[in-house]
């Protein structure tokens, strides 16, 4: 049973002493493109996000936030810098970590079920978990849906088995990449209002990587601001708007349209920057 | 309703000589009527031109030939029927082992980069080389018994399945390779869980080449000397002149291998149960 008024109304974790659960430390990095040039995508990011956070990532296109989502799931290694997930450096992909990806990434060969149920079977976690299964279905609304192959889902069906999969292992943090950027706006903004249930019953650390600055503030505790690339950290927004939050009532909060202005201003000097 | 750019539309297609759009669809009255017109036209030219019957038969006498062949029990040395299952035993034994060792050469090809070095050119240099050519040096190694059919039905067939299966394990969505990667997932894991069910269409396009050539390839070593065989019914009824025979032989080695291609896809259609909604 979870309680969502006892929750305290901004930060959750309000103890600012709290360790950091994901601290980024002066992070860079550089890669080679196909065409041999040396690409700058991330430049000196620091960044702590404590236990429990819903931290949102907003930037210009290519501006390496999803570099930086790679670098914490493991799947790429920074050029300098420093990742530490609980303490400890991050090495590779991570058990803590559970990764929700554009577009859904289901396996069209499987379904939903055996989709979700993907991360018990492989890399040496084999757990019969026909229980837990049911339960995340059940979460995300997909209790009927366990037998259906990815082609019969509308989008924001996939997405939803895409965030199961993800919680199947019980991760501590949800790395979330542009998740429902393929989606229509209503079917997003229900989701938005699922994820923010879903993080609230779990407790989970999330990181969610948008374009999409309502998303970001309706979804977040904090909102990082990147610059075109090399990616910086402009800003590190608050956003101290009451939970649960809805869309209809979060736009008439007084902080909204200031939140939304600052962020749009921050994102179109950079996008002018470039022009 | 969402819809979203299905995340399995796939970057490449298999590599495969009319693989879907030479789907055969039995029921189309226009193929019927091709065929009608076909055998109109063939009478009438026989009629017109005088041509004579030891270079072109009636259409009947093929009819009659091919039922002589097929009006007998089973186990008659003048039916069709044991050839046909020599000529199809021999190509089936091949089929097997030419996929067996096409599939784990490819898939060993597209896991281990220093297998793909060193195999790679010789594969491409043989794929050039007309097989065929080879089928006489083979009867030279396996004699003229079973089993230098079974070694040209699988040297034909290895290629097409080794081809393939390389290119569409190649063909992996890296999104597919990062989920595996996120788990942690073994290398075994993530050939069995995401490569091989990607390749399938390929691997399928390459075993539908595979069975047509694993019967060429029965029928050619045939040709070069053997007992039984559908090859052999070709050649004794070459020798005596009788080309309604020949044509018998041919029009059952068609059907045959219209059945095996329809039986590659009706496999096809069962194991890449997914394939004919991915693109939707």
């Amino acid at each position: 049973m979870v309680v969502t008024t006892a929750r305290p109304a901004f930060r959750h974790n309000a103890g600012t002493d709290a360790p950091a659960l994901i601290r980024i430390g002066d992070v860079s990095k550089t890669y080679v493109s196909a065409s041999g040039a040396a690409v700058h995508a991330l430049s000196l990011i620091s960044l702590d996000i404590r236990q429990g956070e819903f931290v949102c990532v907003v930037g210009p296109s290519g501006c390496g936030k999803s570099t930086l989502l790679r670098l914490l799931a493991g799947l790429d290694a920074q050029s300098e810098g420093q990742l530490l997930l609980g303490g400890e450096p991050v090495v590779g992909p991570s058990r803590k970590v559970g990764v929700v990806f554009q577009a859904a990434n289901l396996l069209p060969w499987m379904n939903v079920r055996e989709n979700v149920r993907l991360p018990l079977r492989v890399g040496g976690v084999h757990a019969p978990a026909d229980d837990r299964i049911d339960r995340l279905l059940a979460v995300t609304g997909l209790k009927d849906f366990g037998d259906k192959y990815p082609y019969e889902l509308s989008g924001g069906m996939q997405q939803r088995a895409g965030i199961c999969r993800a919680l199947a292992r019980d991760p501590e943090i949800l790395l979330m990449d542009e998740p429902f950027g393929a989606l229509d706006a209503l079917t997003r903004e229900r989701l938005n209002l699922e994820l923010q249930r879903i993080w609230q019953e779990n407790h989970k650390t999330i990181m969610l990587i948008t374009h999409s600055i309502s998303e970001a503030i309706f979804l977040a505790d904090r909102v990082i601001v990147m610059s075109a690339r090399p990616g910086r950290i402009l800003a590190d927004l608050d956003i101290a708007i009451p939970r649960p939050r809805t869309f209809d009532e979060i736009v008439l909060h007084p902080e909204y349209p200031k939140l939304a202005r600052e962020i749009r201003g921050l994102l179109n000097a950079q996008e002018n920057a470039h022009d | 309703m969402t819809e979203v750019t299905n995340i399995a539309a796939a970057p490449a297609q298999p590599v495969a000589a009319g693989s879907k759009s030479g789907r055969i669809r039995f029921g189309s009255p226009i193929a019927w009527i091709g065929l009608l017109v076909l055998i109109a036209a063939w009478i009438v030219a026989i009629q017109v031109f005088n041509i004579p019957a030891y270079i072109l038969p009636k259409p009947e006498a093929v009819v009659r030939a091919l039922w002589s062949g097929l009006a007998v029990s089973p186990t008659s040395p003048l039916g069709y029927y044991l050839p046909l299952w020599g000529t199809l035993s021999n190509a089936a034994i091949g089929f097997a082992i030419g996929v067996a060792l096409g599939l784990v050469i490819g898939s060993l090809m597209a896991e281990v980069p220093a297998i793909e070095r060193l195999v790679m050119p010789y594969a491409f240099a043989l794929q050039s080389l007309p097989k065929v050519a080879i089928a006489p040096l083979v009867v030279i190694w396996f004699g003229f018994g079973d089993g230098s059919k079974i070694a040209i039905s699988a040297l034909l067939s290895f290629f097409p399945v080794l081809i393939n299966s390389f290119t569409g394990l190649r063909a992996i969505e890296p999104e597919r390779l990062d989920l595996m990667r996120s788990l942690s997932a073994t290398r075994f894991e993530t050939y069995r869980i995401v490569k091989l069910p990607n390749a399938a269409p390929f691997i399928f396009a390459g075993l539908d080449m595979a069975v047509v050539y694993a019967l060429l390839g029965a029928i050619v070593a045939e040709f070069l000397g053997a007992q039984r065989g559908m090859g052999v019914v070709i050649t004794q009824a070459q020798a005596v002149s009788d080309v309604a025979g020949v044509f018998a032989a041919l029009v059952i080695l068609g059907m045959l291998g219209i059945v095996l291609h329809a039986m590659v896809r009706w496999t096809e259609a069962r194991v890449v149960h997914w394939g004919a909604n991915r693109n939707k």
